[in-house]
């Protein structure tokens, strides 16, 4: 039989709710694992927190959908990964949301300067970026990015995000990123 | 004209378009694959509903518990074609939310201030 106990110590060390990793993310996918989160969730969040959660999950998991749908093109495999988990941070009980993919160099262009904003902007800041870039429908109507980050940095407590080149040449990255939600509970 | 009704998926809402009464009703969840693709039948009724059919008033209500940010784009520009209208039709517009649902709040509040001259009205769901 196969030894599922390193694999099974560390789900339980990182507190984690469920992950989905490789292969191919679909819609199907996606609901199944919102419906699954929706149950873990409804019987001591609040609708708010929840709520938080399904956005930010949502908005990570079809990101990485249409990702993998442009990538697939080129022939590469993105090994997209997703965490769902629990866990403390400075002594406060967080549930975060992470993702984990490959992308080229283009796109960490594309992403980096967006993620620094954001870091370095308060909610009011967000909220008014939010709606600036609803509004003008720049970036809006395409896949992948958009204004998906600033909808997750509005519903989140805490963003980490790292690029981590893939091989010397730099032309391909993981990006790790990491949206954490306080519970707060009913 | 006739009415459109679509049943709600696990990720799509409720529509239901009424010419007759002038309703025009969405609820639920709202995370398509393609948004645009999914709201299209939507948006081509709306525009020729108020091109040939509009009611002395419309109603609109909207009660998305969830929804991704394509989604929000979306309901951005439906309200644009409201906006457009509202001057020749009467719309009023229902923002329905959970009271417990701070985040569907602030999403009314949002498109209130950014369509000042439309009607829209948060209401509070009714508990059972």
């Amino acid at each position: 039989m196969h030894d599922l106990t390193n694999l099974e110590k560390a789900l339980n060390d990182d507190g984690i709710v469920f992950l989905t990793y490789g292969g191919i993310f679909t819609q199907s996918l996606i609901v199944g694992m919102t419906e699954a989160l929706e149950k873990e969730t409804e019987q001591d969040l609040s609708i708010k927190t929840a709520g938080n959660i399904f956005t930010i999950f949502i908005e990570l998991s079809q990101n990485m959908m249409n990702y993998s749908k442009k990538v697939e093109k080129e022939g590469f495999d993105p090994k997209g990964l997703i965490i769902v988990g629990k866990k403390k941070l400075d002594d406060v009980d967080m549930y975060y949301i992470l993702s984990r993919n490959i992308i080229d160099a283009k796109d960490k262009d594309k992403i980096e300067p967006k993620l620094k904003q954001i870091l370095s902007s308060t909610k009011d800041e967000i909220k008014k970026l939010y709606r600036e870039a609803r509004r003008s429908g720049k970036d809006t109507h395409s896949k992948g990015g958009g204004i998906g980050f600033y909808e997750i940095a509005k519903r989140c407590d805490k963003i980490e995000y790292e690029f981590i080149p893939l091989n010397d040449t730099k032309d391909r990255y993981y990006f790790i990123f990491v949206a954490y939600v306080k519970q707060h509970k009913k | 004209m006739e009415n459109l009704h679509i049943e709600a998926t696990k990720y799509t809402p409720e529509i239901n378009l009424d010419a007759e009464k002038g309703i025009i009703d969405i609820r639920g969840k709202s995370y398509p694959e393609n948004t645009f693709e999914f709201y299209e039948p939507m948006m081509e009724w709306v525009k020729k509903y108020f091109e040939c059919c509009a009611k002395d008033e419309t109603i609109v209500n909207m009660e998305i518990i969830y929804f991704n940010s394509s989604s929000s784009k979306l309901f951005f520009d439906f309200f644009d074609l409201l906006d457009e209208v509202k001057d020749e039709h009467k719309v009023v517009v229902n923002w329905i939310y959970d009271e417990e649902n701070e985040s569907a709040e602030e999403a009314g509040e949002d498109f209130i201030e950014d369509f000042e001259d439309l009607d829209i009205r948060l209401v509070p769901k009714q508990q059972d």
